[in-house]
């Protein structure tokens, strides 16, 4: 009866993954605590200091979008099968075309933000193509190729803040000068509401949710992941739908890259990327290729990150510790699920409960 | 000629953190294993090891204790990976977000503090010896650690049994496994000895030739070095010699800090596109079959075949 129960309320795989997150919850908790650190303060400076005043919550839906957007564009990359190392550098790519847009005549014109949006786009997958194309053509790993291209991208930024695009007079990598008004990207009223940011990253997110449940295409991409061979035979060449993933994933990834350079920083400035791409990648990771719980994540972290300022001054706490929780829990995460931790408590669990 | 001796001394003496993470990554490498915590695992032991040294006062224990941490980390990895099937790539990079922001954390204490440093060894008579004089003898213990390393591990993995044996698990783990090797055991043995391998370079940046702890301190080091195992062609001694390269190159950009800002941020970048460059001409090389196998291998060394993949014993 007790076993009938059981089944009625979860359905197996709901039941696994709730009893993992509690698993990871505990784990990290312990490793918190070998901090010195009470994971209960944290957890209430977290709430407290990223949803309670509309500000801090301005800013967690502004981040938050940053890192769905860079975990959709690896979620497209995972599902070709590819790890897509070179994300940062098409963020920073979207941003550098941002910035170029801003800084011509079409900056200070009604046309600025749409022409932004395009041009990160356009960069973003440009530089995404690149990667694609020393993997596809030169068999250059892409691990390999995107971190290089990462700190190419990076190398360009800093050449063209201290050369080119340097502040009237003097060269400092601060950043170029701010971008026009208009060129920024809009906040809802009086409020720091994004709402740019979040209407571009729900767009986002139903553009590929419709692609991977009602094209084909989506299917391509998913299936030149898991099987390149059958794909092969069945006269599709591989090697375009690869360089596909890339280019979608180097646009999406743009759009972030846009955020920071007209929505948060108003210019350029060297490692304007901010690691939300490495970050992409762990949410990536943990959310199993699945769309809306990437967003989950995303604004999970996000609120790490927001409150963790919050943490730093109520609790004298150093500004590392959100990016140590972020990474710590996927750690864990993924431990756990390797070694089947959960389904092992479950029939733990149960069978103790049978034979009661 | 005296210049030319302190330069090239100042080289060897710079680049000693970056031989010991090119020659501990290229053995893992050369196993199957990429330890992609090279970045976290550099930052971390660098913060251990100054730390230990400066509570204990004793240098050998800082070493000694960024060597077990830089072991026990590449553990974690081939754990993960050996045993419960993990990509590698996942652990790994996870693992540098993760060792990179602990160090800034658990380093708060050390951070601009003084402490003891590896000292010098006076060598009788060195001084009467030209250039190697000054650029090997005139060194402390780290530099001439990293020296040797060099050669042990090139004469390892090339001139033993067990070299070929660490070789052959690399190229293809199932044939090594059909040869009664035991594979598991030996990707835990050199990726655990790799990652000691970077522990010791961690441990030697802060406390030799970047002296000290401060936030961030080695940052991208990690990167570079795994840029310049590749650009070795997971051959030691190439591999070293890309790592003096590059520490010609740090040494050049910073006479040139005071000439051209720019330049000085974008040198130590380089490594990057040679990377790509190296891989590009690797495949190439090996489609179009320009070169006989012998000479191409000599010029772009070969690519562990199973380099990175998770061996699943059937």
């Amino acid at each position: 009866m007790r076993r009938i129960m059981i089944r009625f309320f979860f359905t197996p795989h709901l039941l696994e993954n709730v009893v993992a997150v509690f698993l990871t919850l505990i784990f990290a908790s312990v490793g918190l605590l070998f901090l010195g650190i009470s994971p209960v303060s944290v957890f209430i400076s977290i709430i407290e200091g990223s949803i309670l005043d509309l500000d801090s919550l301005s800013r967690v839906l502004l981040i938050g979008s940053i890192m769905s957007l860079s975990a959709f564009a690896l979620i497209v990359t995972f599902s070709c099968n590819i790890w897509n190392i070179g994300i940062e550098g098409q963020m920073m790519m979207g941003a550098v075309g941002t910035v170029f847009i801003a800084r011509t005549f079409l900056g200070d014109s009604v046309l600025a933000i749409p022409m932004e949006i395009l041009t990160a786009m356009v960069f973003g997958s440009l530089f995404g193509l690149i990667c694609g194309l020393l993997k596809t053509k030169s068999g250059v790993h892409e691990i390999f190729g995107g971190l290089g291209l990462d700190f190419i991208a990076a190398g360009l930024i800093v050449y063209l803040v201290v050369g080119p695009w340097k502040r009237d007079g003097i060269a400092s990598t601060s950043g170029t000068d701010l971008i026009p008004e208009l060129s920024w990207f809009p906040t809802l009223l009086e409020m720091k509401f994004p709402i740019l940011p979040v209407v571009i990253f729900l767009f986002a997110y139903l553009f590929l949710k419709f692609i991977y449940s009602r094209t084909s295409l989506g299917l391509k991409l998913k299936s030149v992941g898991s099987n390149k061979q059958a794909f092969s035979r069945l006269g599709l060449s591989s090697d375009n739908y690869i360089l596909l993933g890339f280019v979608i994933a180097g646009a999406v990834v743009g759009l972030a890259g846009s955020i920071q350079a007209a929505g948060i920083y108003h210019k350029l400035v060297p490692n304007i990327s901010g690691g939300y791409g490495f970050l992409g990648i762990l949410i990536a990771l943990v959310s199993n290729r699945k769309l809306g719980v990437a967003i989950a994540i995303s604004f999970i972290f996000s609120c790490l990150m927001v409150g963790g300022s919050t943490l730093q001054i109520k609790l004298g706490l150093h500004a590392s510790l959100p990016g140590i929780v972020q990474a710590g829990l996927v750690l864990i995460w993924l431990l756990i699920k390797a070694s089947s931790l959960d389904l092992k408590a479950i029939n733990f669990v149960s069978s103790k409960l049978i034979h009661d | 000629m005296i210049e030319f001796e302190i330069i090239l001394a100042s080289i060897i003496s710079m680049s000693a953190p970056l031989v010991l993470a090119v020659v501990g990554e290229t053995i893992s490498e050369r196993v199957g294993i990429v330890n992609l915590s090279l970045e976290g695992t550099l930052l971390i032991t660098a913060m251990v090891g100054f730390a230990v040294a400066s509570v204990t006062g004793i240098v050998l224990w800082g070493f000694i204790a960024a060597s077990l941490l830089g072991g026990l980390i590449a553990f974690l990895i081939c754990f993960a990976n050996i045993t419960l099937h993990i990509n590698q790539i996942a652990v790994g990079f996870t693992l540098t977000i993760l060792l990179g922001k602990l160090s800034s954390y658990l380093g708060q204490p050390f951070v601009r503090i003084p402490g003891p440093y590896t000292p010098q060894i006076d060598v009788p008579f060195a001084d009467t010896i030209p250039i190697i004089g000054k650029a090997i003898l005139d060194q402390n213990i780290i530099v001439w650690i990293s020296i040797l390393s060099i050669f042990i591990s090139w004469w390892f993995i090339y001139k033993t049994k067990s070299g070929l044996i660490l070789k052959a698990t690399g190229e293809n783990p199932y044939s090594a496994a059909a040869r009664g090797i035991n594979v598991r055991l030996v990707k835990y043995i050199y990726g655990v000895l790799g990652g000691s391998f970077i522990g010791l370079a961690g441990a030697s940046f802060s406390l030799h030739s970047h002296y000290g702890w401060s936030n961030n301190h080695t940052l991208n080091y990690g990167w570079i070095c795994l840029a310049i195992v590749i650009f070795g062609g997971w051959n030691p001694v190439r591999g070293a010699l890309g790592a003096y390269a590059f520490g010609a190159l740090q040494i050049i950009a910073l006479k040139l800090q005071g000439v051209t800002f720019g330049l000085s941020q974008v040198l130590p970048l380089i490594p990057f596109p040679l990377m790509i460059l190296s891989l590009v001409l690797i495949q190439y090389s090996n489609e179009k079959k320009l070169l006989p196998d012998r000479v191409r291998r000599i010029i772009f060394g070969n690519m562990p075949e199973y380099l990175g993949i998770t061996y699943k014993r059937e």
